[in-house]
């Protein structure tokens, strides 16, 4: 089971710190790392993954660095980038054969371990077709078909469910659960459900820094005390929903449930309650992930 | 001393007896073999390919119709060669056809290094356990395995030429480095995701090797200075793009925004 160590990890480009000095250690278990767009994730799973050269600092694997190991390294690397790259004239078969040869998995297992993933994410009778003719979702099941290909002691998925439906996700988050033992899964988000469930360490990012680290309740718990319930009239509730952040808000006869997030009481009434990941998230980001977005504009 | 004299004589009777076998330790043994299974058992067996599987992985993705092109040029180069010995053609004739196909059939192999920097696949392709580095050196390789392949046929022509065989390669090296060196960069600078766009990009690279030929005089042997000052610029040009291709990558901070 390696051992990743980010000492000081730095990235510049031009005049702006996209990451800035993180120092991380990372064992076996799922890391979620939670950030709002621009928060600097992907530069640091791409610094992880040893496509982007840090510019200062170090990424050490089992105490050596990442660089000097090289193709060491990368075998034991499962990488699913944000912006998946594919060969549209290529058909997935082909495809997974191709990364799976370039992977360094051996012939002998390579066809069955290209059916296996096929199976594993649905594609399997879709194996023949091009890829320029997937919908958005196959394409990204491909992606995280093609990151297991090599059974990798490392995966690196950067914004995995984005494109998936609900049915998508959850059967992903699910893969991804069955295959955490003995690995080391690093997932970026700014969806806060993909993570709940399944991360053992929730990492939270903003500008280039880690803010907070620690398992669901323990980053919770950084917010206890600053979560209220209130059951408001409808234009009162229009009137917080624009004074406070809302982390959750519906309709509940003729009166409106308003979930808020403050440091201290709204309004006289509300109720303080136990947070939840989505109250940290918009506590520290102070915008609302996209999972209460959707609730938000729903309810109103 | 009798006592000595006793245990020796014991041992040599020991080590005598060809049944003798030094007394096992039953518990060391099982705590020996219990260490080795644990660190076996922590071992994750490697598979390694050769540089030859390497190689061949890399060539047998190619698409049908980047071994049509090749086949085609390699077939033309043939055919153009069999013609004008047939014709019993100058030697500014031989090195013109010669040039031209040289560099198109490096163009065209190069221009799938391209396709590796396009796509988003640079990104994904940089992490892989053969990395992208090592995949445009496996490409320039096969640039370079069908150049070779050109020359010889193009050589076996220039025979019974007046030209010697040093000229004649000067002659055609130096179009084949500038040209290539342009196409190069046009390649990773203006890197697109349209088949045709890089085609015209070596077509039009490939032209290039045809301004010398407007000039039957710079064939002369007072240029020869020059055509070798002009073969020096573009060895040290083409290192420095090849070095500049493998910067980019190695810093990874232009090639995840295609």
């Amino acid at each position: 089971m390696p051992e990743l160590i980010l000492d000081r990890v730095t990235k510049h480009f031009k005049h702006k710190i996209a990451v800035d000095q993180v120092s991380l250690r990372l064992e076996e278990g799922v890391y979620g790392f939670l950030g709002a767009n621009g928060a600097g994730k992907t530069t640091l799973l791409r610094m992880i993954c040893g496509v982007l050269k840090p510019t200062s600092g170090e990424i050490r694997c089992d105490g050596a660095e990442i660089r000097k190991l090289d193709g060491e390294y990368r075998y034991l690397l499962g990488y699913l980038p944000q912006d998946f790259g594919y060969y549209p004239d290529f058909t997935a078969k082909r495809y997974l054969e191709y990364l799976a040869a370039c992977k360094a998995v051996p012939k002998d297992i390579s066809r069955e371990k290209v059916q296996e993933m096929l199976r594993l994410v649905g594609l399997e009778s879709d194996q023949r077709a091009k890829i320029r003719t997937f919908s958005g979702g196959m394409i990204r099941r491909l992606g995280i078909a093609q990151a297991l290909l090599n059974d990798p002691e490392i995966l690196i998925l950067d914004e995995p469910t984005s494109g998936l439906d609900p049915k998508e996700r959850i059967r992903f988050r699910n893969i991804i659960s069955a295959l955490s033992k003995g690995r080391i899964v690093i997932l970026s988000t700014h969806i806060v459900s993909d993570v709940e469930f399944i991360a053992d360490k929730i990492l939270l990012m903003k500008q280039g820094q880690i803010l907070e680290q620690g398992s669901v309740s323990e980053v919770t718990e950084s917010v206890n005390g600053k979560v209220w319930e209130y059951l408001a009239e409808p234009e009162e509730a229009m009137r917080l929903n624009e004074a406070f952040a809302v982390s959750n808000l519906r309709n509940d006869g003729d009166k409106v449930y308003l979930r808020l997030v403050s440091d201290s009481c709204p309004c006289h009434g509300a109720r303080q309650v136990k947070p939840g990941l989505e109250d940290v998230y918009l506590y520290y980001f102070e915008e609302v992930s996209e999972h209460v977005e959707n609730l938000e504009r729903r309810a109103l | 001393m009798a006592y000595g004299l006793k245990e020796r004589n014991k041992q040599v009777k020991i080590f005598q007896d060809p049944d003798w076998r030094f007394p096992l330790n039953e518990r060391k043994k099982l705590e020996s073999l219990s260490y080795i299974h644990q660190e076996t058992a922590c071992k994750r067996i490697r598979y390694v390919p050769s540089f030859t599987e390497f190689i061949w992985n890399e060539l047998r993705f190619q698409s049908w119709k980047h071994w049509l092109l090749q086949g085609s040029l390699l077939l033309a180069a043939l055919c153009l060669a069999l013609f004008l010995r047939k014709m019993e053609a100058t030697d500014i004739e031989t090195l013109a056809a010669c040039s031209v196909l040289f560099v198109f059939a490096g163009n065209l192999i190069l221009s799938s290094i391209a396709r590796l920097f396009s796509w988003h696949m640079a990104e994904l392709e940089q992490t892989l356990y053969v990395s992208l580095k090592q995949m445009v050196c496996i490409r320039m390789l096969e640039a370079g395995i069908t150049d070779l392949m050109i020359l010889a046929v193009f050589l076996g022509t220039l025979g019974g030429h007046t030209m010697d065989v040093g000229s004649s390669l000067l002659y055609m090296l130096v179009p084949f480095l500038w040209s290539d060196t342009l196409y190069l960069h046009m390649l990773v600078c203006f890197r697109n995701t349209s088949n045709f766009r890089s085609l015209g990009q070596g077509v039009l690279c490939g032209m290039m090797t045809l301004i010398p030929l407007m000039w039957e005089s710079v064939y002369d042997p007072e240029w020869r200075g020059t055509w070798l000052l002009l073969a020096a610029a573009g060895i040290f040009l083409l290192t420095a793009e090849v070095f500049h291709i493998f910067g980019k990558i190695e810093r990874g901070d232009n090639i995840c925004l295609n």
